[in-house]
């Protein structure tokens, strides 16, 4: 195409992962001011009102981190199961069913003291977020069925059992109609970290992180799970358990996106409702494939596309932009980054030059 | 058009000429000043082992690669090709060794991808067409099957007739014998005479000497990217005088085989049937190799995959290292038990994008255990001694597994392998693509590891068999014909009925 | 069983029906030159919304479903560019596709959400439509259901009996084949793209244009991902993804009717009904592939083609 020949690299380019990110990132950011554009809406204020909005205050900063922790722990999951190219796109559904189940416990015993009941509550979020995330697996397992169709239909299951529950039997009478539960009694809160609004399911993150790193690239397991991803043949060859392989990574999936769920409904609601479901679990594709699976680089990448999320929430209020720009964004963002990771993986050159092939001999 | 040449030995014009082709590959240089006739009606074998440029030279020749220097004429006339349509269009076609086929689509429709004729299709037309193309050259062939049901003899077929559809002048082969058994590789041999007979030109690639001399008009032979000899077959008298030009040094192509005393039993199998095999029964001992043998597609994949554990036995019994099969692979020791070196080097028994430790630490993971850590400092330091002590190169621990060539990649398994000190090895078509020198490496590292372990050789290169095996066992549609010693000349000589399914006595089925 | 309860429902069924039609048959057809584009919700989503404010400012439907057809086509063609140009992973481009048209069509269409727009009314068939029972069920629809009638068998009659059908396939089961034989397979997988996005395009346009002639958000409602689902369903087989849409036309139908009745169960554990059963769907069809296992995927579906050397 325009007279050059693309080259697959015999090593990776020095440069390009530095400089791939930040201009595909770029052109993303780029494309949507240019949108915003067309609609009459001035691209530097807007940039910076996305800006302010994020990063302008501590509390804009606390409002970023606030949403970095449910982005990034779903993000860690999707990462683990796209590393052994299982498609899973669930983790929206398996966060609800987090909700679900952390929401179970703090209902059931309401009178439990805090260090009882919010390790039973993470309990009950990880369990019905893994199962969820079961079944997928051993649909793909045993029939071989798409876990594409079956993660993404879940989601819509999930949800909508989650309305269901609090539409009905969950339905506080006091709520006045409105669906949502009882506010959940103070032991099943998870405290904030004093003189700040953030709360402790944040460090509990970075410990997740750096637990999840140590996991992938110095264990036994780890091994075997970044081989699988390489080739389910070779992994059979190898006698690598594929199957307990795949049930694991999507048990840890719906686990993860589970506590996400859990963190928002207890710390960010203090009680369950439709509007915990925000979109998170689709943020955290986005953000699992900018930082190429690496658990270090998800923390990273899902600070980041959190502060778009309150940035485009500031833009809402000055310039009345409809919430869905963010997701335009992401989409963006998503799109410029695999094109950009072309130029990782090959080389332009005009295309009468001499290759570099390797010999086919 | 120019007047096709008569066949006679009168040196015409080429069809085909090539001067002074260079191609370099970064500082590599693939091809060097290289002249070469190809005439029509004649059979060309491009002769050189693995990495000699043969492979570069032709896909200069069809078009997928530019030379750095020199010009191809065809027909006298100077021609560039800047991509292989144009090099079709100007007669000249090649069949890959990886099929270029649809499997799902019907010969017909294979043939006539590209040249359909009309913009409405009509499979009965199409069907009649290629019937008749096939019958003008004698290439049997139902127009009407899927690819996907095709021996791989008959797809290569397929193959042919594309380019004769084509009208291509000149057919280029790349290794066609390697996935060919013999019956179809003799099948193959008369398509060349046949296509020669009608004043087409066929040009070879191989590395198999026999081949040469039983098909070739020429031979051309390539050494470190240049021609260093071109000749008539007339002018060559043994295979020993072919290798000697090609590896440009004396080659010992057989290997000292001191027989041991065989040890203890190491595998059993009695009665084994199901998926293809029919009561197969054979043992093995340590020190000894037992060489499987038969054309490919008789019951050898299956009972590989039994052994190997990949897939469970059906009927019958299979006794590992003494233990029954389910037991012995519900949790197989990573060490002093059974190793499989598969057919499929790049893609089953490594991965291409990981690095040689991870490669290494495939299968002997377990032995670089501490708990649930790997000690990796521990693993890079293995295999670089491994690296060094069977000659794999690059030596660079880093280096992944595509960037190997196939000879250095069979070497990578073998040493990852035998470090696990098996007791059993199932080795499946080990030399099967590599160059003389790998061969004679690969042959020595399995003579060498009788004296620890039971070998069972599963080849369709019957020299191999004879050269390594202490016993020969012939398979035949899932069935053991015979087994015998490899000594035993008598037998030997019958193995080629053996293996189409006729026993000594029997007239031909 | 009392046809004046079955034929509304099964007319219902087609009508419902119709649009996870066209974008199944999209979707197919995108597929079969290898290329998997997961973006059908956010592609649908574009095409209706192109196609009601074409028809709201122009008054003409036929011009709004080319619109619908058009804009879901350009849609396709960023995942075309991803991954035909640059080779980016098809399932990631596919979801990415997804995020940015569901979040294009609700950004667009805010302001729109509530307005009704002129579109495609019953059209009542002469003869096929005064038929017993088959006539109110399937001939007093509106034209694109006809259209969609037509369609399958020329769907079918492409594939296996036209040249660029045949040199689509090649460049699904095996590109290399295709460029072997002096093709371009990456411009039939452009075709492919682009023609696959107009249907799923139509697809949208029905829902804005004949199914509610109103904008809301989310008009597609998974409909997109059930195409998706269908089309491994139907096995890459034209006449069962009739079966497979109107199947799930007479779910959508009748969980609507049933709300509409004013049933006691609760609305939300009615509309799982359509997701639940995708998962069925594809459960069953796992089933009955059964012990084979071979897919009847194309072979080289989600497999980039990657320059020669």
């Amino acid at each position: 195409m325009f007279g050059l020949t693309a080259h697959k690299r015999t090593e990776p380019p020095g440069w390009g992962s530095v400089c791939i990110f930040p201009a595909a990132l770029t052109l993303a950011l780029g494309l949507g001011l240019g949108l915003m554009a067309a609609t009459g809406r001035p691209p530097a204020a807007v940039l910076g009102s996305i800006l302010s909005g994020a990063f302008g205050s501590w509390r804009a900063l606390e409002e970023t981190l606030l949403k970095t922790a449910p982005i990034f722990l779903c993000s860690l999951g999707v990462a683990a199961t796209f590393r052994i190219k299982v498609w899973n796109i669930g983790a929206e559904g398996q966060y609800a069913l987090g909700a679900v189940g952390g929401a179970a416990a703090a209902l059931a015993f309401p009178g439990l003291p805090a260090p009882v009941l919010l390790p039973l509550m993470f309990a009950g979020a990880a369990l019905a977020g893994a199962l969820w995330a079961a079944i997928p697996a051993l649909l793909r397992l045993r029939l071989a069925v798409n876990e594409i169709i079956t993660t993404l239909m879940l989601n819509y299951l999930g949800i909508l059992f989650l309305d269901w529950l609090v539409y009905g039997p969950w339905k506080d009478p006091a709520s006045h109609g409105f669906p949502m539960t009882a506010l959940f009694a103070p032991g099943a809160v998870i405290p904030r970290i004093p003189g700040t609004r953030l709360h402790w399911g944040l460090p509990l993150c970075a410990a997740l992180a750096l637990g999840l790193w140590f996991f992938l690239s110095r264990t036994r397991l780890g091994f075997e799970l970044k081989a699988s991803g390489e080739g389910r043949r070779t992994a059979t060859y190898a006698r690598m358990p594929y199957d307990a392989l795949v049930l694991l990574v999507m048990g840890l999936c719906g686990a993860l996106a589970g506590w996400a769920g859990l963190i928002e409904t207890s710390a960010g609601l203090g009680r369950l409702q439709p509007t915990v479901m925000a979109g998170y679990g689709f943020t955290a594709i986005v953000v699992a494939w900018l930082a190429r699976l690496r658990p270090l680089a998800i923390a990273l990448a899902a600070f980041l596309l959190a502060a778009l999320r309150v940035g485009v929430e500031n833009l809402m209020l000055d310039f009345s932009v409809p919430a869905a720009f963010g997701r335009i964004l992401e989409g963006l963002i998503l799109l410029c980054v695999l094109a950009g990771q072309f130029f990782a993986t090959f080389s332009l050159r005009r295309a009468k030059a001499p290759g570099t092939a390797r010999e086919a001999a | 058009m120019a007047a096709a040449t008569p066949a006679t030995h009168a040196p015409a014009q080429p069809l085909v000429r090539l001067e002074g082709i260079s191609k370099h590959f970064g500082a590599v240089a693939a091809n060097a000043d290289i002249h070469l006739d190809i005439h029509p009606g004649k059979v060309l074998a491009l002769l050189g082992e693995n990495g000699a440029g043969k492979s570069t030279l032709m896909a200069i020749l069809s078009g997928r690669y530019r030379p750095d220097a020199g010009r191809i004429l065809v027909h006298g006339r100077p021609a560039d090709f800047a991509s292989s349509r144009q090099a079709i269009a100007a007669g000249i076609g090649m069949v890959y060794q990886h099929f270029m086929l649809a499997s799902r689509l019907t010969v017909a429709e294979n043939v006539l991808l590209g040249q359909e004729g009309a913009f409405l299709l009509s499979p009965r037309k199409m069907q009649a067409q290629v019937a008749a193309l096939a019958e003008e050259y004698g290439l049997a062939l139902d127009p009407a099957a899927r690819v996907a049901d095709l021996s791989m003899g008959e797809r290569q077929r397929v193959e042919i007739l594309k380019l004769l559809h084509r009208k291509s002048r000149v057919l280029i082969f790349d290794e066609p014998t390697a996935v060919l058994t013999p019956g179809e590789t003799a099948q193959l041999f008369a398509a060349f005479r046949n296509l020669t007979s009608r004043d087409r030109a066929v040009v070879f690639i191989t590395h198999k000497l026999e081949e040469v001399l039983e098909v070739a008009d020429e031979v051309a032979i390539l050494r470190r990217g240049r021609v260093v000899e071109t000749l008539p077959r007339s002018r060559v008298s043994t295979g020993r005088d072919l290798a000697c030009r090609m590896v440009g040094r004396e080659v010992l192509l057989t290997v000292d085989k001191a027989p041991l005393a065989p040890g203890e039993e190491v595998l059993r199998v009695e009665n084994l049937s199901g998926e293809g095999l029919d009561d197969v029964s054979l043992d093995l001992r340590q020190g000894e190799i037992l060489a499987v043998v038969g054309v490919a597609g008789n019951g050898q994949k299956p009972l590989v995959e039994v052994l190997a554990g990949l897939a469970p036995p059906r009927e019958g019994e299979v006794l590992l290292l003494g233990h029954p099969w389910s037991e012995f692979y519900t949790r197989p020791s990573w060490r002093g038990s059974l190793c499989y070196i598969p057919e499929d080097r790049l893609g089953l028994a490594t991965m291409p994008g990981m690095d040689v430790v991870d490669n290494v630490l495939l299968t002997t993971r377990r032995g670089f255990s501490r708990g649930p850590l790997l000690d990796l400092g521990r693993a890079k330091t293995v295999v670089r001694d491994l690296v060094e002590e069977f000659n794999v190169h690059p030596r660079d621990p880093n280096a992944l597994a595509w960037q190997l060539s196939g000879g250095n990649l069979q070497k990578l398994v073998l040493a990852r392998e035998f470090y696990r000190d098996p007791r059993i090895i199932l080795a499946e078509q080990p030399t099967q693509g590599l160059d003389v020198a790998a061969t004679e490496e690969v042959w020595e590292r399995l003579l060498l590891a009788r004296r620890t372990a039971g070998v069972l050789l599963v080849t369709g290169d019957l020299n191999e068999a004879l050269q390594l095996a202490d016993r020969v066992a012939v398979m035949f549609r899932g069935r053991i014909m015979d087994t015998f010693p490899a000594a035993d000349r008598e037998k030997v000589a019958g193995i080629g009925p053996l293996m189409a399914g006729v026993r000594p006595g029997e007239s031909g089925a | 069983m009392n046809p004046d309860l079955i034929v509304p429902l099964l007319a219902a069924a087609v009508q419902s029906g119709t649009p996870v039609l066209f974008a199944t048959l999209g979707e197919m057809f995108t597929e079969k030159a290898g290329v998997l584009n997961l973006g059908v919700e956010g592609m649908m989503l574009c095409g209706a919304l192109a196609a009601f404010v074409t028809s709201l400012y122009t008054g003409s439907p036929v011009l709004a479903l080319a619109a619908g057809g058009l804009a879901a086509a350009l849609v396709g063609a960023l995942h075309g560019m991803v991954c035909l140009v640059f080779l980016g992973n098809q399932v990631v481009s596919g979801l990415a596709l997804t995020i940015l048209g569901t979040g294009l069509a609700d950004a667009l269409g805010t302001p729109l959400v509530g307005r009704t727009a002129p579109g495609f009314g019953p059209l009542r068939l002469p003869v096929l439509g005064d038929l017993p029972v088959l006539g109110p069920a399937f001939f007093q629809q509106d034209a694109l259901v006809y259209l969609s009638y037509l369609l399958v068998p020329a769907f079918w009659f492409f594939f296996a009996r036209t040249r660029p059908g045949l040199r689509l396939t090649a460049a699904g089961e095996y590109p290399a084949a295709a460029a072997a034989a002096g093709l371009d397979p990456i411009a039939l997988r452009w075709a492919g793209v682009l023609g696959g996005g107009f249907l799923v395009g139509l697809g949208g346009a029905y829902l804005s244009l004949a199914y509610t002639h109103l904008w809301t958000s989310n008009l597609t409602a998974g409909r997109g991902w059930i195409a998706v689902a269908l089309v491994i369903f139907a096995a890459w087989r034209p006449g069962r993804a009739v079966a497979g849409a109107w199947l799930f036309g007479g779910i959508m139908a009748f969980q609507l009717r049933l709300q509409a009745a004013g049933t006691t169960l609760p609305s939300s554990l009615l509309l799982m009904l359509p997701y639940a059963t995708t998962v069925l769907v594809l459960v069953v069809a796992a089933l009955r592939r059964g012990a084979s296992r071979g897919s009847d995927a194309p072979e080289a579906l989600s497999v980039n083609i990657e320059p020669e050397d």
